[in-house]
């Protein structure tokens, strides 16, 4: 306290008007800095996407996209949930263009009438996508241009895993960690879960109640899959539900690890492109996902491990492919929700969850 | 021409103005959507709430949790306080700067520590099989006990710089005084130095128990979801049902524990201070 005084004294007053005189000058300057436009004739084209791998993002589509159009590409990042908020903030004059959501999330937008139909006759590459991309959440209102396996990653040393049922023997009691209802996983853990048991309602009551029977012998139901990385080299887990993102890190562990091919199949989910409803850069939004889509800039993004390929004409080397969900058979055999099903079904799920997984 | 109050004021402005507009708004929006109902006003919102016996149970676990910690990091934190009043000007710096440390610390960093310290082949479980107390390793991490952990050690610093200044400020002849007229340590620390440094204890406290109830990293990775707490609740509410509305019911039912807890822990100094 008393040296703060002493401080204070010591300043000069001239000296104190004039650090608020020189305070003022670069706020002003700021400001006159603020209101100048970027460059007069540069169009700018507002991109919303997810905040992972932004920097390959930009090195491997926005940069080379950027070099042609001569337009400059923003990009708002954010999860789902929040980015849709602002999309409906906005809704009728969209700030953002093109935005990149999961299926579902996309279709939320569709029936907030917050993006419009694609056009697909206008995109180069379109024909060139897997099938389970081309429409991936109806009436054309959006194009898949990635996709992700999830299935088992498991210790083959200390367990078996031929079926999802598998994730109930007693050796993985205590020693298993499965998504919680709140990542993108949950839901499809959930709907193998429930197909393993014979479950036949869209709101996974027997799934849920499979989970609810295991959870005192699950380590954690975890939020981030960053986690099962430590938690397998702890030997804290044998076994865990897994995005296929995750493997590359996990089998650096030099570990008994091996990804699981239940008979049941494996689940996963789809990322879509959509086009705003009002934007204002439809010719550059076209031009951007149609990028996005080509041959070249998705070996790229895959090739950097940003992105399955969604466009059936990327060929990966083997050992890129082998960590991606890659190739024509694996693509077919996903077993996705459909998303109109989370749409109606994921407040149940989450409920459900709340009240026999939760507590 | 300028005299240093206006220049104060001028200074203050456009701080006042960015928390105004940044935070104090939003927060309003936000925290009216909590009573707003279909038909106008009304506290349905928080009725149905409090129907659901999960969100009693959160609630409940949130404030055990907040209140525990609190009085484990008051304690902890008295004897620390004192320890360090003690010691000389140079030790006494010294100490503090290591209190300090582990606030540059990302809580994020701090808390993964945690998974190690508290895995199955972490050092907690080697010693508790080493000494034979457990001849199997005790599952430790996501349960409310490395919850409880984790937010001690994170908020202890918080406390001891609170009571080190309260601390600090006690009259340098009131304890020798208390001794001289025979009060043992006890009678001495309750009935002179906490009555006379309850201000500290009740800034600690605060900052401590609204810390630990709005915690979100350490609850949520020590904890998972099999240890929901309110705050790792609120972000599901909005991260995953998009549902903005019981969000800020959970955001309103927090910050009144908050102010519900800072109006006790001074009501209780008052009561001391007859």
């Amino acid at each position: 306290m008393r040296r703060v005084l002493v401080f204070k004294h010591s300043l000069e007053r001239s000296a104190m008007s004039a650090f608020i005189r020189s305070g003022l000058g670069l706020a002003v300057a700021a400001l006159v800095l603020a209101v100048q436009p970027a460059a007069a004739q540069e169009r700018t084209l507002v991109v919303s996407a997810f905040g992972v791998s932004q920097d390959l993002m930009r090195k491997d589509l926005y940069a080379p996209f950027e070099a042609r159009c001569k337009c400059k590409i923003v990009v708002n990042v954010g999860n789902s949930a929040d980015r849709l908020a602002k999309l409906e903030a906005r809704k009728g004059n969209p700030e953002v263009d093109v935005a990149v959501l999961a299926d579902f999330a996309a279709m939320e937008a569709a029936q907030k009438d917050l993006i419009e139909p694609i056009d697909v006759s206008k995109l180069k590459n379109y024909s060139k996508l897997h099938e389970v991309a081309k429409n991936p959440i109806g009436n054309h209102m959006g194009v898949g241009y990635t996709y992700f396996a999830t299935s088992i990653i498991y210790r083959s040393d200390k367990v078996k895993i031929n079926s999802w049922a598998d994730l109930t023997q007693p050796a993985l009691k205590g020693r298993l960690a499965l998504p919680n209802i709140t990542t993108t996983q949950g839901p499809t853990m959930l709907l193998m879960m429930d197909k393993a048991f014979g479950g036949t309602t869209p709101n996974f009551a027997t799934g849920i109640n499979k989970v609810s029977e295991m959870k005192g012998g699950v380590v954690t139901f975890y939020e981030r899959s960053a986690q099962l990385v430590q938690l397998f080299q702890q030997d804290e887990i044998y076994a865990a539900v897994a995005g296929r993102f995750n493997w590359p890190l996990i089998k650096k562990l030099n570990l008994p690890l091996a990804w699981a091919t239940p008979k049941e199949g494996v689940t996963g989910g789809i990322n879509v492109l959509v086009v705003t409803k009002g934007s204002k850069n439809k010719d550059l939004a076209y031009a951007f996902i149609d990028e996005w889509l080509s041959t070249e800039a998705q070996t790229r993004l895959a090739m950097d491990l940003v992105d399955s390929p969604a466009n059936k004409e990327v060929k990966l080397p083997r050992e890129v492919a082998d960590v991606l969900t890659y190739g024509n058979d694996t693509v077919k055999a996903l077993n996705l929700i459909p998303p109109t099903q989370v749409l109606l079904h994921r407040k149940a799920w989450v409920d459900g969850w709340n009240a026999k997984v939760a507590r | 021409m300028f005299d240093n109050r206006r220049i104060g004021m001028a200074l203050a402005v456009p701080a006042v103005l960015f928390i105004a507009l940044a935070f104090l708004v939003p927060v309003a929006v936000l925290l009216s959507g909590s009573v707003a109902t279909a038909d106008g006003w009304g506290l349905g919102r928080f009725t149905e709430f409090f129907a659901d016996s999960l969100y009693r149970e959160v609630v409940w676990r949130t404030i055990r949790l907040g209140a525990l910690v609190t009085l484990t990091c008051a304690a902890l934190g008295y004897v620390a306080a004192l320890a360090i009043v003690q010691a000389g000007p140079t030790w006494k710096g010294r100490f503090v700067g290591l209190i300090v440390l582990p606030l540059m610390i990302s809580p994020v960093a701090r808390t993964y520590a945690w998974i190690v310290i508290l895995g199955r082949t972490g050092m907690a479980n080697q010693l508790i099989t080493g000494l034979g107390l457990s001849a199997e390793p005790l599952r430790l991490l996501f349960t409310e006990t490395a919850v409880f952990i984790g937010l001690v050690q994170l908020f202890l610093p918080l406390m001891v710089l609170s009571l080190v200044s309260a601390l600090e400020n006690l009259p340098a002849d009131v304890v020798p005084a208390a001794r001289v007229l025979g009060a043992g340590w006890m009678p001495v620390f309750f009935r002179v130095i906490l009555p006379l440094t309850r201000e500290g204890l009740v800034t600690g406290g605060t900052l401590v128990f609204t810390g630990a109830i709005t915690a979100y990293i350490t609850p949520a990775v020590l904890g998972g979801s099999k240890v929901l707490m309110l705050e790792t609740l609120l972000y599901q509410r909005v991260s995953v049902s998009n549902d903005f509305v019981s969000a800020s019911v959970i955001a309103v039912i927090l910050i009144a524990m908050g102010v519900a807890a800072h109006t006790l822990l001074k009501r209780a100094a008052k009561a001391r201070a007859r």
